[in-house]
């Protein structure tokens, strides 16, 4: 391993933690805020229905560095709160990932068959419970893939919160590299980390997918 | 109370955007008669049932399950489907869950059953349908048939008032018709009032009161079997018949 990374090891991997818990807590928030605008969705609920309509549109329409930059800079000033770049860039994540997972989990919703829901509300069950009970448990076997999918792509996308100043993985590499410019040492560590980090999560997905995975 | 109706259809029509699907259906199914609906594809037979426990909407007319208007906004729809057992021409059982869970899950939340008890009637169910030693398989390892015979149990675990057959035994491969009908028998034999639309002419001859024929939106004719098959009075039912039936 070349000097330059050895002799910044524990900052470095201080970097890499940050990454893996930003991502953590985004996947748990994003997760959690997509299961619930897209169920408003599915479900056609009125004014919140058309409001999470507007909010995805809003943030697939919109670059991250300025979601990051809106919830760094402008909704602290908007809502008259104080924030860190950490947690600026979380709630970033959250909204910017939870918008995309939203849809994914629309479709799965939508991927189960009318027919069967109409069998499940033919035996008493009432709406909520047929949702509950038998369309979210196949939609969220079917979505497995696609979720995971975006978790991926989220975990990469955390290496734009060093532009606000969190030093995660990209932002302690760039200090390093700011002090001893060893570009291609840094940057070729950085990415094979990501790699694996990326290769990791897409296993775990893949063994869900297999363990859950609805066969018919 | 004898004298209300299970089932009472009056004068129905519905739409789909702009084509009529039903155009002033009237009949009655009393406790304990088995009906069959049969008629042309696209004759508005499955649309008719499933007016019958509102899982489609109907634009005039009424129809009463033992005295209640299904389509009137108070009518508490998930408890008047509860008294109604339905049984779907592609089966619809849960993918995700066992056989068992299968025909309990509704007698846990629509009942308010205590689970043991559910399981308990779920066995008894299974075991009425010939089907005890698969409670625990999945819906996918089983056969056409024997995906049947567990939709009718799952119907049957909410004791209903009637059943509802739509087509239960046209995705079905030939061998596996006759345990469906079987255990349909069985049901008819046990005085459940049924309402079965089929193209099963052997079933109706064996087990329906009355056989009721539809087509384009209309019910055409409404009689005892004997006399359905016999001497159809209208035109369309004996060319329906001449078409169906064997020579």
């Amino acid at each position: 391993m070349p000097d330059v990374i050895l002799q910044n090891l524990p900052f470095l991997l201080h970097g890499l933690w940050t990454t893996i818990d930003l991502s953590l807590w985004t996947i748990l928030g994003g997760t959690l805020l997509g299961a619930a605008l897209g169920t408003i969705r599915f479900v056609r609920a009125p004014v919140l229905g058309t409001l999470s309509m507007l909010f995805i549109e809003f943030i697939r329409g919109t670059p991250l560095l300025v979601v990051l930059l809106i919830t760094y800079f402008a909704l602290p000033a908007l809502l008259g709160y104080r924030t860190t770049a950490y947690k600026a860039a979380l709630l970033g994540f959250v909204l910017f990932i939870g918008a995309y997972l939203a849809e994914d989990f629309r479709s799965g919703l939508r991927s189960v068959r009318p027919s069967l829901i109409q069998a499940a509300l033919a035996t008493g069950l009432n709406r909520w419970q047929v949702l509950r009970l038998i369309v979210a448990p196949q939609a969220m076997r079917s979505v497995i893939p696609s979720v995971f999918n975006q978790y991926v792509r989220l975990l990469k996308f955390t290496s734009v919160a060093s532009i606000i100043g969190v030093t995660e993985l990209t932002g302690a590499a760039l200090l390093v590299n700011a002090r001893q410019f060893h570009p291609i040492a840094i940057l070729t560590t950085i990415a094979i980390t990501y790699l694996v980090l990326c290769y990791g999560l897409s296993l775990v997905g893949r063994a869900l997918y297999a363990h859950f995975g609805v066969k018919t | 109370m004898s004298d209300v109706p299970t089932i009472e259809v009056r004068d129905l029509h519905k739409k789909y955007g702009k084509t009529p699907v039903l155009r002033g259906c009237s009949m009655t199914v009393r406790r304990g008669e088995v009906v069959v609906v049969c008629g042309p594809s696209g004759s508005g037979k499955s649309t008719l049932i499933k007016c019958i426990n509102g899982l489609e909407p109907y634009h005039s007319g009424s129809i009463k399950v033992e005295g209640v208007e299904v389509g009137a906004k108070s009518t508490d729809l998930p408890r008047l489907r509860a008294r109604i057992g339905m049984v779907f021409q592609h089966f619809e059982l849960y993918p995700h869950m066992s056989v068992l869970d299968n025909v309990a899950l509704a007698q846990i939340y629509v009942l308010r059953r205590r689970r043991p008890d559910a399981y308990e009637r779920a066995h008894q169910l299974l075991a009425r349908v010939g089907l005890q030693d698969k409670s625990n398989a999945m819906p996918v390892d089983l056969s056409g048939g024997q995906q049947q015979r567990v939709a009718i149990a799952r119907a049957l675990a909410l004791d209903p008032q009637a059943m509802l057959f739509d087509e239960p035994t046209s995705a079905l491969d030939p061998e596996m018709i006759h345990e469906v009908l079987q255990v349909m028998d069985e049901l008819a034999a046990d005085g459940m009032t049924m309402v079965v639309v089929s193209h099963e002419m052997g079933f109706a001859r064996r087990v329906a009161d009355r056989v009721v024929f539809m087509d384009a939106g209309e019910i055409v004719e409404d009689a005892a079997t004997e006399v359905f098959f016999s001497n159809p009075r209208t035109p369309r039912a004996a060319e329906f018949l001449s078409k169906i039936l064997p020579h």
